[in-house]
């Protein structure tokens, strides 16, 4: 049974029963059985087929396609090229707002990484297309590519992130460092990474004359639909954009990418529908990734293993034609109390595409070298490291010197602490062995990840015969807003789940905000609850407000909707049916609206993040420098969780990432010609379920009483950061090296070059 | 001659005109069928969301095994049974077990790999075996997912297997075989489209007579090559002679004194023989990619393939393997290791075929290791490969084989290494003496699996490793110290 109340004095919201419950995904069975239908599914009459020919060449121009042997080959209808291609209403290449990134939509000839489309076949077949745009044979003039840190000019950025200064600086780092008795300074690099979501980016588009249907996987769908608009020059309401199933996004689906529109363009072109899917090494290069990063931390401590300085500056890369920044230092701003802290980034221009928000962006990145870094202090300290990090426990905010809002930290060191057997680590590094011989150790990481919220609205009904609708353009990526968004749903309508029709996945709905940031619970489920809450209300003001109702006079004390019905709060004996209150004020349905945002008051007084700690334990091979990962504990922290099942799914997904990060992911780069040379899920490697350790995940209680009414926070993105960085401090802890360079691989191991 | 592929989609009878011979059952089902519950992820064998399963009739009884679509030409349904993820579930629409416990124990987010998945482990279901965490990790080696963690799967795979229900795929299995064996294939399948060919003999004679008349035709063995090649590498073959529907070519046959793999013996079909005889071998066989390809792949196609990282190379050279080749009626048998001339390159005459590969037995007191080294443990490609068949004789070396991948252009012989043991006592003096062999037999090179300076490490580590398994005075299977790198 559900519950929620409404009165004049409005309490913290209470859970209803839908709410906290492990309810399996609701839509597991269309997955598991092939009916759940994804964007690349749709086979609209009429469809052809749009291949992308990408740049083989970094930098330079496209001199010449053979169009003529594109043309000839049968099955070929259109092939769309800077000179032959719909208008544009927009400059691809403009930027309105932040999240706007440039698109490469065959504008020119200009190439500015290896792997942007030059050209796009369409054709009856897949077949044809694709070997149409093989047949295009483009010829290059090849200027020399910038690949990596040393070939351009440093330079500092104007912001990193999403708006966040390059620097950061709190009390005086030097005269920290000069007086600390302890001192460390390392330098750690991690590469460029790319997200691979299993599906890669596909898009089935068709025009109606000025109207035009997308089946699409997005993470936001309203600024998808919003940046078609603008690029089409049609209005936002002629668009429909359905994402119901994204399979994987990461941070790659978050802002249409090139290609998309590439396939919307070809529709416009040929004047029928177009599916364009791309092929797996084609997602290496136009849809984002993950910067690379050289960081250096410098750390001062007392000998007691008090900090009193953490400096921490990164070195990241941005493409040539547009910003991101990798905000890599800032994932020091929270955890460690320092009286001197210094968060700084410095960037070069490379050519390749524009890297972009990827799974933790920034907290990824620089977690797993203040983690590291943490470690090397703690070891020079002579200290256990979780007993460092607890002399080092931040009770405020050290950036800001706010009060969290809510921080059980100290209760996840201590619960994965125990379930890991901690207390047993020997000090000194090298000191375990198993049974076959192997170099075993163990590492701890904290985990963070700031509790955001964005901007989002949705719409709930109350119907005649007493059921609910939600209706929310939220995205399901994966993480389970079909149901975790429904339960919340079905709470805020007073109803049963079942009883609860959930419509999202359109951009004809109400836009929920972004899915990413580790925020979309949170924004959609607080607009969901809104909006119940006004449904209710109005429900309730009928209700009281006549006379012929069991309510009537209610009005201060307050009413309770609860499994369909209004009770007074103060004599619950007096109760209504929602289908009768309709039903009597002849109403065939009764609708309320909300929105979601981050409270204004609440932000500016509290620091507001999910905490976690990762135990890690790694067995080694020291001839062969082969690692694997045999334990992972994780014990995280992030406010209520609406539905601990799915919960403890991000969280084991989040933890295999950080395995990712530290041991198996990695972009390697043709330092001549600018490619990626393991475009392929064979060389660039993502766990399989053999380097899958014991994993346990940890759900530590906590209440938030200021994130938000609902108390949640995000559980995406959390898990990577401390687990990569409780790795990387296990093999330091098993072999006695400190290997930081990312990911750690057999030659480092075994200490030949790499 | 046929022109059409007859076969059985689930258990309705398709018979199909391929207008591209090269066209995979990916493909095919996707576009015609609209069945698009099998997904593409990657088009090389490498995700597994494509996973499907191929149905035969096997000693009465039908044998399901999962391959992966997006490799697999559809030319070579012919005969077959094709089960796709719609195919699951039973007649009245309940779930297969497997997707039951896929739903109740969470295992999917995104849910893009789930078919997959879900195909992979009803093979699994089906086949029977324990679903311990290594049967269970080996069975899903070949299906990536980067959402889940994959705890929840293996947990699936486990209460799946623990499911007692009957597994719906066997509910019709006596009118499947009825199905199968009605339209099982009686001519040769030649189907010819634009002057592109796609040629399926049914016996040996009929194979050598093809492979003469088209000399530069592409050999179908398993297809885990060629079909790369195909998908991603974008060549379309002229022709293509497929080897699968010979008779006779697939078998395996033991002698006292050799073991005998046709050309078209999956790794799956030759693996058990092997390992009951070279367990080494067979754990190597195990880490070559994943079900779904050994499935498909032969022993045949690594040899002919020739890539200097073939991982079942080292290990035919190290027990020295024959091949017996054929160009129309002229046999001839020669070892492996006179088998290549250079990088990628063999000495197969034009029109000749390798037919069989023969693997002696192990000699009185032969001690066989093979190993591989790879960045990630499943899935992955060998950054080195080695492997030993060493005879000792009252704690002299009487007899030695090494085989190395991944050292030089081509799988190699070391005969300075053997040279340096062979007859001297298997001890540290003799080990050191291997080693400088060993060094200077190699140069190997640098690439994005290892650097050669790690090949170089390893491969002396190995050698080390072996002494330490075997010695008269080795600690046995115990690890061996870190080996100082030369600076
Ligand atoms: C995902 C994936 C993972 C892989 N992992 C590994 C691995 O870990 N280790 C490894 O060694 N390999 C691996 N491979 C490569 C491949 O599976 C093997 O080389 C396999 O043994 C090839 O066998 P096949 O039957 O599929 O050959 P095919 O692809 O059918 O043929 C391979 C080549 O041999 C020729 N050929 C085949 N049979 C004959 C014959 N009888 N006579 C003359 N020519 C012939 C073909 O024309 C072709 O040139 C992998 C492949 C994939 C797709
Ligand atoms: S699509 Fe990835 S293995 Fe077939
Ligand atoms: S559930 Fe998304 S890839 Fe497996």
């Amino acid at each position: 049974m559900a519950e929620i109340a409404l009165s004049t004095a409005p309490a913290h919201l209470r859970h209803g029963s839908n709410s906290g419950q492990p309810l399996t995904r609701r839509d597991g069975l269309l997955k598991v059985t092939g009916a759940a239908r994804f964007a690349a599914d749709h086979h609209p009459p009429g469809l052809l087929h749009a291949v992308i020919a990408a740049s083989t060449i970094a930098r330079g121009r496209v001199v010449s396609l053979d169009l003529a042997a594109a043309m000839a080959h049968p099955g070929v209808v259109a092939v769309m090229t800077p000179a032959h291609k719909p208008p544009l209403a927009a400059d691809p290449d403009a930027k309105t707002n932040p999240f706007m990134f440039r698109l490469d939509l065959l504008q020119n000839d200009r190439v500015r990484y290896a792997g942007q489309p030059i050209a796009v076949v369409i054709a009856e077949t897949l077949e044809a297309a694709t070997e149409g745009a093989a047949l295009l044979a483009p010829r290059y003039q090849r200027e020399p590519a910038r690949v990596g840190f040393e070939d351009a000019t440093v330079f500092t950025p104007p912001a990193v992130g999403v708006g966040s200064p390059a620097e950061v600086v709190v009390g005086d780092v030097a005269a920290e460092l000069a007086a600390a008795r302890l001192r460390i300074e390392a330098t750690y690099e991690t590469p460029a990474q790319y997200h691979n979501p299993i599906e890669p980016h596909a898009i089935v588009a068709a025009w109606d004359g000025e109207k035009l249907s997308v089946d699409t996987p997005s993470q936001g769908l309203a600024m998808a639909r919003a940046r078609i608009a603008g690029l089409f020059g049609i209005p936002a309401e002629n668009i429909e954009i359905r994402s119901p199933f994204l399979g994987g996004g990461f941070g790659c689906k978050g802002m249409l990418s090139g290609p998309q529109v590439l396939g919307i363009m070809a529709a416009r072109l040929v004047g029928w529908p177009v599916k364009l899917v791309l092929r797996r090494e084609q997602m290496f290069g136009p849809v984002g990734h993950r910067a690379p990063s050289r960081q250096t931390l410098r750390l001062g401590a007392e000998a007691g293993g008090r900090l009193r300085a953490l400096d921490h500056h990164t070195l990241t890369a941005s493409s040539t034609f547009d910003d991101f920044f990798e905000p890599a230092s800032n994932a020091s701003h929270t955890l460690y109390a320092s009286p001197a802290l210094r968060s700084a980034h410095e960037a070069v221009r490379l050519d390749t595409g524009t890297p972009l928000f990827m799974r933790a962006p920034g907290e990824a990145t620089g977690s797993i070298a203040l983690e590291s870094a943490i470690d090397e202090m703690a070891a020079a300290c002579a200290m256990d490291p979780l007993a460092f990090r607890l002399e080092n426990y931040a009770e405020v905010e050290p950036i800001s010197g706010k009060p969290f809002s809510s921080k059980a930290l100290r209760e996840c060191y201590a619960r994965g602490a125990e379930r890991f057997g901690w207390t047993a680590r020997p000090l000194a590094p090298g000191a375990m062995r198993d049974e076959a011989g192997l170099l075993v150790g163990w590492g701890v990481g904290t985990a963070t990840f700031p509790a955001l919220m964005f901007q989002g609205q949705a719409r709930a009904v109350i119907r005649a015969d007493g059921t609910g609708l939600i209706e929310c353009g939220a995205q399901d990526m994966g993480q389970g807003a079909w149901t975790a968004l429904a339960q919340i749903g079905a709470d805020g309508l007073g109803l049963d789940l079942e009883q609860v029709e959930f419509r999202a996945g359109s951009s004809d709905l109400p836009d929920a905000g972004i899915a990413g940031g580790s925020a979309h619970t949170a924004t959609a489920g607080m607009a969901i609850h809104a909006a119940g809450a006004d449904a209710i209300g109005r429900l309730a003001a009928l209700a009281t407000g006549d006379e012929r109702s069991a309510l009537f006079g209610a009005g201060n004390a307050g009413v309770i909707a609860r499994a369909g019905r209004l009770y007074r709060r103060d004599d619950e004996t007096r109760s209504e049916r929602y289908a009768d209150i309709l039903a009597r004020a002849g109403l065939f349905e009764i609708d309320g609206r909300g929105s979601g945002a981050a409270d204004p008051v609440a932000l500016a007084r509290y620091a507001m993040h999910a905490h976690g700690a990762v135990f890690a334990e790694v067995k080694i091979d020291p001839e062969f420098g082969q690692i694997r990962v045999s334990r992972l504990v994780g014990a995280f922290a992030a406010g209520r969780l609406v539905n601990p099942r799915l919960v403890r799914s991000q969280y084991y997904g989040g933890m295999i990432w950080g395995v990712s990060f530290a041991l198996h992911e990695r972009a390697v780069v043709d330092p001549r010609s600018g490619r990626v040379m393991n475009a392929n899920l064979a060389e660039y490697r993502v766990p399989v379920n053999a380097d899958v350790p014991s994993l346990e995940a940890i759900l530590v209680e906590e209440e938030d009483p200021h994130v938000n009414a609902l108390g949640i926070k995000g559980v995406g993105e959390i898990a990577i950061t401390g687990s990569a960085g409780a790795i990387a401090n296990a093999i330091w802890h098993a072999t006695g090296r400190r290997l930081r360079r990312f990911p750690v691989t057999l030659e480092q191991v075994a200490g030949v070059a790499g | 001659m046929g022109a059409t592929v007859r076969f059985l989609l689930g258990e309705a009878e398709r018979e199909i005109a391929l207008a591209d011979p090269t066209r995979t059952v990916l493909d095919y089902l996707r576009t015609d069928e609209r069945r698009t519950g099998t997904k593409e992820g990657c088009a090389e064998g490498d995700c597994g969301a494509c996973t499907v399963l191929l149905g035969e009739a096997r000693d009465g009884a039908m044998r399901y095994r999962a391959v992966n679509a997006c490799i697999a030409f559809a030319a070579t349904l012919d005969g077959k049974q094709l089960l796709s993820v719609e195919d699951l579930a039973a007649a009245d629409g309940t779930p297969h077990p497997v997707q039951r416990a896929m739903v109740a124990q969470h295992a999917s987010q995104c849910g893009f790999c789930t078919p997959g998945f879900v195909m992979a482990l009803a093979a699994f279901r089906l086949a029977g075996a324990a679903p311990t965490r290594a049967a269970i990790d080996d069975a899903l080696a070949g299906n990536l997912c980067r959402c889940t963690g994959y705890r929840p799967i293996i947990d699936a795979a486990r209460a799946a297997c623990a499911d007692p229900a009957p597994d719906p795929l066997r509910a019709n299995e006596s009118a499947t075989l009825a199905r199968l064996q009605a339209l099982a294939p009686r001519t040769s399948l030649a189907i010819v489209r634009d002057g592109r060919r796609f040629l399926a003999p049914r016996s040996i004679a009929e194979l050598a007579a093809l492979c003469e008349e088209f000399p530069e035709a592409t050999r179908l063995a398993g297809g885990t090559d060629v079909g790369l090649a195909v998908t991603k590498a974008l060549q379309d073959p002229a022709c293509v002679i497929a080897l699968g529907a010979v008779c006779g070519l697939d078998a395996i046959e033991e002698s006292a004194h050799t073991i005998t793999i046709g050309a078209t013996a999956t790794y799956s079909d030759a693996a058990p023989v092997i390992a009951r005889h070279y367990p080494d071998f067979g754990e190597l066989i195990r880490r070559i990619g994943s079900v779904q390809v050994r499935n498909a792949a032969t022993l045949g196609g690594n040899i002919v393939n020739a890539s200097p990282i073939g991982d079942t190379m080292p290990a035919l050279l190290a027990l020295d393997a024959r091949l017996i080749l054929r160009r129309g009626s002229a046999v001839r048998e020669l070892p492996l290791a006179g088998f290549y001339r250079g990088y990628r390159e063999t000495v197969l005459a034009p029109g000749e075929f390798l037919e069989r590969v023969v693997l002696p037995k192990p000699a009185p007191g032969q001690i066989f290791r093979a190993y591989k080294l790879s960045k990630r443990f499943d899935q992955d490609i060998s950054a080195v490969c080695a492997a030993f068949a060493l005879t000792l004789e009252a704690g002299r070396v009487s007899g030695f084989g090494a085989g190395f991948g991944g050292l030089a252009a081509t799988p190699a012989r070391a005969p300075a290494i053997e040279a340096a043991v062979l007859g001297r006592r298997w001890d540290e003096a003799t080990l050191a003496a291997a080693g400088e062999a060993f060094d200077a037999s190699f140069t190997p090179l640098s690439d994005m699996r290892a650097s050669g300076a790690y090949r170089r490490l390893a491969g002396r580590n190995l050698l080390r490793k072996l002494y330490l398994e075997t010695a008269p005075s080795g600690s046995g299977r115990a690890r061996t110290r870190i080996l100082e790198p030369a600076p």
